[in-house]
């Protein structure tokens, strides 16, 4: 309510933070009473992640810590020292976007967007621990995850398609072409 | 040696072959014999000599089109029956055929910015960055309804790390997204109106501070009597939440009120089946994912540069020029990546003031960025409505009358409300032919957060009720209700009851579509109790025929401006604002069609003002239409410059060039042809760059009667959806199985994205039936602003949607195109409805339909009929009656009508009113003295009004100072 006083800790200790995000080990200043969403958006400048609802109920903020999806909005910085963090920034390898990353924009996935870095990191994970997943489990992947535009069928089958990419079904390779190919292949 | 030889010399050295030369040997000597490859062949040297000087490009390099001129340059699929391609037209040829090349219009195409969105690289409100960042902070009201006797914020600017405070005194001029009601400040003046009412907002170096300072703004308050419920804003109170001087109605919280009355209304009392019904919606909020955020920053030069996730960055434009005293060349708007619109970031926002206010006084970037709770206090929902609604059959199954009375609840401010007002009325007599419309409407102000434009703007809870009310008809007639739509629909080219000029209509197709494909025969009124389908229709307008700063500019709607250089890709100038629903995409589209060119050649900038030329924005349903027209008309003009210049280097008629991928070639010899490259090039000599600028405005239509632009747009969308549910009758709760969704959008541009539209669509409208609503207690606090509270259904509450596109091909539409944004959410909440009570024989009258509702309206269906476990239920059963056959046959009349009048390119005017012997040609009232056309009501009427209807029993304060 607006004008009852916000729990805000005025005078909370700072510390030096490390964890490995992304595959590389970061190191920066923080409050201990700091969100991991705040730690990642203000402090390492790790934007993709989003916030939608400030309670863990939007699933925008997901990220991958050691490789399970988790609410940033509901992390504490400090709980998670030293961890292995992925963010949607994680995903590709230079050019080379993960399959559901690609999948994703072809398939219609992502409309307006803001949801889709949570339901990237989501489905990267089901399918790094299911690459072969039915449509019941990647729905039941992206249960925690709230999208306003798709309807989250157009999600579903963007998974789908990813999986048979990642495992070589249905003729599609395991290769994705560069997001911003240097060399374009213009044909002609 | 003379400057020929030299550039033989250079030829020669190039190793290049000219072009004709080589498709001889591959296509053999007869097909090379052309006269123009003749002409190429003779005149050689000279034409190489001018491709090949030194300096020049090479016109083989990739992407220049150059090479392998004997690739598929054209999808003979997708190249309209009419310009010798294959693909059908069973609604005829349409003005842009000989556009296509049959590329990329009509493929499945990824959104052009969804890299950025799936790298996280997109920036949106709250991921501008920008050196020197402050955080602002909004001081927000904790009272309904108080007047603010002083605000105190000295407090507040002594604390360290505070930069700067603001209040209303710092702008005190009004704003509003619609001319005629600018009721809104930037901070409050005089009276805060609902709890959330910006009252002032702080600057602090970091956010914690600014949270801090924000809660040390002192306000005093002195409180008013608050209203909540919607109908106490009709009756007269001491104080106003607005004061609307001389235009004020009376003394109450009426907003806007309308009366109409078309048809002849004394015919309704010939019905006979009825239905009548008081419905209760309840508000619901947009629900997008990205909370309103806005970053403002004064350059060194003083120019204002306002980053904000908008729909409809025109406005906003508008708005900050008057409220900051500034000319509108001083601001540039620059819109971000957009987290989800729907309607809900279509005004000019406080906040964005605030953040340009607070931005001039500390001479640093301001960023405000909303929690949840705010969005929404903030909200701009659909309005919660009381609608009572009555529709009429006669004994030959015509509609013979629909009355309407619709009561919005508008809360604290006007927003959009004049054209909501409009809108829950008009939008939903329209596709069927119907002998009367009586409709009377009112908005009021109440002390809750303000209602505005949202996905299906107006139409939705109006038509949920007539669908609703269509599926009761037919029962007490004893027809199928597809059939009973199917007998009275509107043919293509006609004009609605109120006057609306409806082109291309694909409704028959939509409901015979889905009617086929989810087996409707098979199903309907034969399933078990528990199982249930319905039928619901819709109809939106793609694009508002009038803008809504109209009046007294006369500027087109839409603009798009391309320019092309040398390296031959695409600059696209456009200001419409893509909010996720790939508006980019679909103008890129455009001109890539045109062009002939692969998306990748095409480049969108959308985002800037100082850059884009004005565009009205994201509303209404108006981009792809609007746009999409505007981008063919600028691209052809670049088209022609291109094939004039392929023309002279080739020497073939222009009439006989065509364009494909990147080559410009003869129509018949599609290898005698040039590359697009070498193309622009030629074309560029005189001038450099090629620039073009293209504009859309729309056709004069429409009646002239008080409000006759209200509802008014250049073409219509349909749609019929069966959904099929599953209700359990001991606990009421409904799962939603499957939902066949058939929408007439004109021509799929990208089919990727209208199947993701309709999709979404169902999933937004289906919250509202299953699930959303705004609470609010009995204090009138709003219960659950947060996403946890406000029940957006997940994953698990979908349904299997199954889209199903109907192509209508739309006469003005760009290829053919309507929309598919709004109209597609409209259908959804009747077919709902009709499949509970299909399943359980239980109407409903108040949305949403949670399981607490419906399980008491088992209840209640249970003790009517003297039964004790709901299980016992008798579902409704269907006997067919007479008139089904009657209306088959109508159906199928019709149905052979419409398809002569869809090709007949120039067909005789049809008017509403044929089905009841009216004649077609002439507007009804002009031949029957009892065919209405009244918009204020007449005595008779105010002695006994309904609901809404009583708002018109108050004096405008002008009028009665005359009467005085």
């Amino acid at each position: 309510m607006a004008g009852l006083p916000l729990p805000i800790a005025g005078g909370a200790s700072t510390k030096v933070w490390s964890a490995t995000i992304n595959g590389k080990n970061q190191q920066c200043i923080i409050k201990e009473h700091d969100l991991l969403l705040d730690v990642l958006r203000d402090g390492l400048g790790s934007l993709g992640t989003k916030r939608g609802c400030d309670m863990g109920t939007c699933g925008c903020c997901s990220i991958l810590i050691d490789g399970k999806p988790r609410l940033s909005c509901m992390t504490l910085a400090v709980e998670v020292e030293g961890r292995s963090i992925t963010t949607v920034e994680g995903l590709s390898d230079g050019h080379h976007l993960h399959p559901i990353q690609t999948m994703f924009a072809e398939c219609g996935g992502s409309q307006c967007g803001f949801c889709t870095p949570g339901f990237l990191v989501v489905s990267a994970a089901l399918l790094d621990t299911n690459p072969e997943p039915t449509r019941q489990e990647a729905e039941d992947a992206i249960e925690g995850n709230l999208c306003r535009c798709t309807g989250y069928q157009q999600i579903v089958d963007s998974i789908m398609e990813a999986s048979k990419m990642l495992t070589g079904i249905g003729g599609q390779q395991p290769t994705t072409r560069p997001a911003s190919d240097p060399n374009p292949m213009f044909g002609g | 040696m003379t400057d020929l030889d030299d550039r033989d010399d250079v030829f020669e050295d190039l190793e290049v072959e000219p072009e004709v030369p080589e498709y001889k040997s591959k296509v053999g000597k007869k097909r090379f014999k052309t006269k123009a490859a003749k002409t190429i062949e003779t005149e050689k040297s000279e034409i190489v000599g001018y491709r090949q000087q030194p300096g020049k490009l090479d016109f083989t390099r990739p992407g220049s089109g150059g090479s392998s001129p004997l690739s598929e340059r054209r999808d003979p699929k997708m190249i309209p029956r009419s310009q010798g391609g294959e693909l059908e037209q069973p609604w005829g040829p349409h003005r842009h055929d000989s556009l296509v090349t049959g590329r990329v219009i009509g493929k499945r195409t990824a959104l052009i910015d969804s890299k950025w969105k799936v790298t996280g690289q997109a920036v949106y409100g709250d991921d501008v960055r920008l050196p020197g960042e402050i955080i602002g902070r909004l001081v927000r009201s904790d009272r309904h309804y108080a007047r603010v006797l002083s605000v105190d914020v000295t407090e507040a600017e002594a604390m360290p790390g505070v930069l700067a405070t603001a209040t209303g005194l710092d702008a005190p001029s009004a704003f509003g997204v619609l001319p005629v009601t600018k009721d809104e400040h930037a901070m409050a003046i005089e009276k805060v109106r609902h709890i959330g009412d910006i009252i002032a907002c702080v600057a602090a170096e970091d956010e914690a501070t600014a949270r801090i300072a924000s809660q040390a703004v002192r306000v005093e308050y002195q409180d008013l009597d608050p209203i909540f419920d919607m109908r106490d804003g009709l009756k007269d109170s001491e104080n106003p939440i607005h004061d609307r001087g001389v235009y004020h109605i009376g003394e109450s919280n009426v907003q806007k009120r309308v009366f109409q009355r078309f048809g002849r209304i004394s015919d309704i009392e010939d019905s006979v089946a009825s239905y009548e019904r008081d419905w209760t919606f309840k508000g619901v909020n947009h629900g997008f994912t990205e909370p309103h955020a806005v970053v403002a920053h004064w350059d060194p030069r003083g120019r204002l540069t306002l980053y904000t996730p908008q729909q409809v960055p025109h406005y906003v434009h508008r708005a900050l020029a008057d409220v900051l005293n500034i000319p509108m060349h001083q601001i540039n708007v620059h819109r971000t990546y957009v987290g989800g619109g729907f309607g809900g970031k279509s005004d000019p926002f406080p906040h964005e003031m605030c953040a340009a206010i607070l931005a001039r006084k500390t001479g640093r970037p301001v960023r405000i960025t909303f929690d949840r709770e705010e969005v929404f206090w903030t909200n701009r929902g659909r309005h919660p409505s009381r609608i009572s609604m009555a529709i009429h059959a006669d004994e030959e199954g015509r509609f013979s009358g629909i009355e309407t009375d619709a009561l919005i609840d508008g809360g604290g401010f006007a927003s959009f409300g004049h054209v909501t007002t409009y809108y829950n009325g008009v939008l939903h007599t329209a596709p069927y032919e119907i002998g009367a419309f009586h409709y009377t409407g009112a908005r009021v102000w109440t002390n809750k957060p303000a209602s505005g434009a949202m996905r299906g703007h107006g139409a939705v809870n109006s038509r949920c009720a007539v669908e609703v009310g269509i599926d009761d008809i037919s029962e007490q007639l004893g027809v199928d209700p597809i059939d009973l739509r199917l007998a009275n629909l509107l043919p293509p080219h006609s004009a609605t009851i109120t006057g609306f000029r409806v082109t291309s209509i694909g409704m028959r197709e939509c409901l015979e579509r889905v009617r086929k494909e989810s087996n409707w025969e098979k199903k309907f009124r034969k399933m078990p109790l528990g199982k249930g389908i319905g039928v619901g229709c819709g109809f939106f307008i793609s694009g508002s025929g009038l803008p809504i700063h109209w009046d007294p500019n006369k500027f087109p709607h839409a603009t798009v401006h391309l320019k092309i250089d040398m390296d031959g890709g695409v600059t696209v100038h456009t200001g419409a604002a893509d909010i996720g629903q790939g508006s980019d995409t679909v103008v890129g589209q455009a001109v890539a069609e045109v062009l002939g060119l692969p998306m990748d050649m095409i480049r969108i900038k959308s985002k800037e003002s100082d850059t884009s030329p004005v565009d009205l924005g994201s509303y209404s349903s108006r981009v792809t239409f609007m746009n999409a027209n505007a981008a063919v008309s600028a691209a052809m003009e670049i088209r022609s410059d291109l094939i004039t210049a392929a023309s002279s280097i080739l020497d073939l008629d222009e009439s006989k060039l065509v364009l494909g991928d990147r080559r410009i070639f003869s129509k018949r010899n599609p290898e005698v042809g040039i590359s697009y490259l070498e193309a622009l090039h030629k074309a560029q000599e005189d001038r450099g760059a090629l620039v073009a600028s293209g504009s859309y405005r729309t056709p004069p239509m429409g009646k002239m009667h008080k409000g006759a632009a209200a509802g008014l747009a250049p073409a219509y969308s349909f749609s019929a959806y069966v959904a099929e549910v599953d209700v359990d009758v001991e606990t009421g709760s409904i799962k939603v199985e499957k939902v066949w969704a058939a929408h007439d959008c004109g021509k799929a541009l990208n089919p990727l994205s209208v199947e993701g539209q309709i999709i979404g669509s169902c999933h937004m409208g289906l919250g509202q039936v299953i699930s959303e609503e705004m609470k609010y207690g009995r204090t009138g606090n709003l219960l659950n602003p947060d996403l946890l509270g406000y029940k957006i259904p997940t994953v698990h509450e979908m349904p299997e949607v199954v889209p199903i596109i109907v192509e209508s091909n739309d006469p003005e539409g760009p290829f053919g195109a309507k929309e598919a944004g709004e109209g597609p959410l409209l259908p959804i909440l009747p077919a709902v409805c009709n499949a509970v009570y299909d399943a359980i024989g239980v109407r409903t009258s108040e949305l949403p339909l949670t399981p607490d509702k419906l399980f008491r309206s088992i209840e209640k269906a249970c003790s009517k009929k003297g039964i004790s476990d709901p299980r016992d239920l008798p579902n409704p059963k269907l006997e067919l009656k007479p008139l089904s056959k009657i209306l088959k046959k109508r159906a199928k009349d019709h149905s052979s009508r419409d398809r002569k009048r869809r090709l007949d390119s120039s067909p005789e005017a049809y008017f509403n009113g044929q089905l009841f012997g009216q004649e077609p040609s002439n507007p009804p009232e002009e031949n029957d003295p009892e065919w209405m056309v009244q918009v204020i009501p007449d005595k008779e009427y105010l002695e006994n009004p309904k609901l809404a209807g009583s708002a018109w029993l108050h004096k405008e304060r002008r009028h009665r100072r005359a009467s005085e």
